[in-house]
């Protein structure tokens, strides 16, 4: 009997390869691709435009300068990145499940969650990729932080950890659509949420920054992590333990996408 | 290892929550709620042999869908033994999805914007085929069916049936030692489904792969399945050969009248002449059926008598047909 291994390496293929055939088939719908393309440039000008309006107005918050505060905006910019390449086909999710589709994806010999989430990369998550690159370069050079390999280290694993917290929320909150029938507004208010992540948690009430960081661990999508490289007189212990709590958080929601969908009947014969 | 398939005593149950009626109702179910359980498999056992395609027949809401997702693994079976090419199914996914293929009817599992080139590709390395069994394979293919015509067209271009075909080679193409197919022809004009068919049956041959099957269609019936099971409610109602059920309701015979009178009135007098008879009656725009049963009365009685009475146009003598049997069963039992 044939037992054939499946690591890492064979999982990155695949993705590659699935991907690389996803972004050839979705290029070939040229008016859809430009016009997304576009579509993405423009909201994220139209973000930039708010936040420097509201700038002008206000030098400061709370103690954040503007380039602080242009930091805080583009780390949020990056962190969200892996979630909307990787993970976008969470959106479908619901709808695949209360159609009774998901079975068709139950068949294949390797990890579901993998299996599913490959199924769609969003190539327009990189045009995000880049203005948040862009916009944390920007404020870098005008905070004069030293450019150095601790600091591009400290920058690289504190990005991806704020990813992990990201990511966990978009697929703990997906994940409800296999015991909830009507769960698209836990999904959208996981979205929404990701607008606060861009501004310093001490401008919040208690109340709020207590919700947005031990419920809803939307300040460690920008705030906990950034401090690291911003203020690195006044780490909280949270900034430091951040990868560790996202990797952690990351694990838990993809422990609870799988027994959902294990509890899934597939419904609808 | 003897059979490929093993259910034992399988049942499986739903909890299923009891909606109240109205507005009011549905209040009162966000806060006590009335769970009821439905059997949809009521202990069924089964085992199958390698190489053998076994037809599975039922009405809608049968169980038979359930009994699948428990033998593909999807579904744990509330209670029993169910091993599948010598696996716990539902303990091994992965291991399992290995060695099954299946296809859902009209959900493809094929990448809808892939031409099918592609699709086979990415299987290729994801169920880990080597080169040798992938071009032996592809090679099989090219000579059964019109390769040309599918492999570089997106699967989201295709028809239904060069969809369903897609999928059914799909499902073959990591030569699994079973491969399940849930009503493979639903939707499919005549000439497809007899495309469908002889691909099936011939993979099957080829490759010696179990095939088990759901279907409403007795075409499909009487073109692969050596052995059929009739599942009602939940319930085993049959599990043997055609043959042996055809000849277990070998004497009943179908009589075909084609009248001169019209059909509402040739019908209606029927049924009151032959009351006595035991003779199920059934119609189209053209011709009469008449059911009978020759242990009890002969075909020349039953015809002999409405000659009395009518004139024909024309009439056929018929073996009674897999479709009459099956609906006989669902609604009689054996």
């Amino acid at each position: 009997m044939n037992t054939k291994k499946r690591g890492l390496s064979f999982y990155i293929k695949i993705y590659f390869k699935i991907i690389a055939q996803d972004i050839k088939s979705r290029m070939s719908y040229r008016a859809d691709f430009i016009i997304s393309t576009l579509g993405m440039i423009a909201t994220n000008i139209v973000g930039f435009v708010a936040f420097w309006l509201m700038f002008s107005k206000f030098p400061s918050i709370n103690g954040w300068g503007y380039y602080e505060m242009l930091f805080l905006y583009g780390f949020s910019l990056v962190a969200i990145t892996p979630t909307q390449c990787l993970l976008d086909n969470n959106w479908n999710l619901r709808r695949y499940v209360y159609d009774g589709d998901f079975v068709k994806y139950c068949f294949r010999p390797i990890n579901l969650f993998f299996y599913y989430e490959s199924e769609v990369f969003d190539v327009k998550g990189f045009g995000q990729l880049f203005f948040g690159l862009g916009t944390i370069c920007y404020a870098w050079y005008h905070l004069a932080l030293p450019v150095n390999f601790v600091m591009i280290l400290k920058l690289i694993v504190f990005l991806l950890s704020a990813s992990l917290f990201m990511m966990a929320m978009q697929t703990a909150a997906a994940a409800t659509c296999f015991w909830i029938e009507n769960s698209f507004y836990i999904l959208d208010l996981s979205l929404k949420l990701k607008d606060y992540a861009k501004y310093p948690i001490t401008i919040y009430n208690p109340l709020f920054k207590f919700i947005f960081t031990f419920l809803l661990p939307v300040a460690f999508i920008a705030y906990y992590p950034s401090l690291v490289i911003l203020r690195p007189d006044e780490v909280p212990l949270l900034s430091w333990l951040s990868p560790v709590i996202g990797g952690l958080f990351f694990y838990l929601s993809y422990k609870m996408w799988m027994r959902g969908a294990s509890r899934y009947d597939g419904s609808g014969s | 290892m003897e059979n490929m398939i093993e259910l034992k005593d399988i049942t499986k149950e739903f909890k299923v929550l009891n909606r109240r009626e109205g507005l009011k109702g549905s209040f009162q179910d966000l806060f006590s709620r009335d769970y009821k359980i439905v059997r949809a498999v009521d202990h069924i056992s089964l085992s199958v042999k390698p190489g053998e395609i076994v037809g599975f027949l039922g009405p809608n809401g049968a169980g038979k869908s359930t009994t699948i997702k428990m033998m593909t693994g999807v579904l744990e079976p509330t209670n029993g033994e169910l091993l599948v090419n010598g696996r716990i199914p539902y303990k091994n996914r992965t291991q399992n999805s290995q060695e099954i293929g299946v296809v859902f009817g009209q959900r493809s599992q094929l990448w809808w914007a892939l031409p099918l080139i592609e699709s086979f590709k990415l299987l290729k390395d994801i169920y880990q085929i080597p080169q040798d069994e992938y071009d032996g394979m592809m090679e099989l293919y090219a000579k059964l069916v019109n390769f040309d015509e599918i492999l570089h067209k997106p699967v989201r271009q295709m028809s239904l049936g060069q969809r369903t075909l897609s999928d059914i080679l799909a499902a073959f193409l990591h030569n699994p030692k079973v491969v399940f197919l849930d009503e493979p022809t639903i939707g499919l004009d005549v000439a497809m489904k007899s495309k469908i068919r002889e691909l099936i049956l011939e993979l099957n041959k080829q490759k010696h792969t179990t095939v088990i099957l759901t279907t409403h269609d007795m075409g499909d019936v009487d073109a692969l399945c050596e052995r059929i099971v009739i599942i009602d409610k939940g319930k085993m109602l049959y599990d043997n050969d055609i043959e042996h059920l055809r000849k277990f309701f070998g004497a009943y015979r179908t009589l075909k009248i084609r009248p001169r009178e019209k059909m509402d009135v040739m019908v209606e007098d029927l049924t009151k002449e032959l009351e006595m008879m035991d003779v199920r009656i059934s119609h189209d725009d053209e011709w009469v059926f008449l059911l009978v049963n020759e242990e009890k009365t002969s075909v020349l009685k039953v015809l002999g008598l409405i000659q009395e009475k009518h004139k024909i146009k024309d009439m056929q003598l018929e073996e009674i047909s897999t479709e009459d049997v099956i609906k006989k069963i669902y609604k009689e039992g054996i």
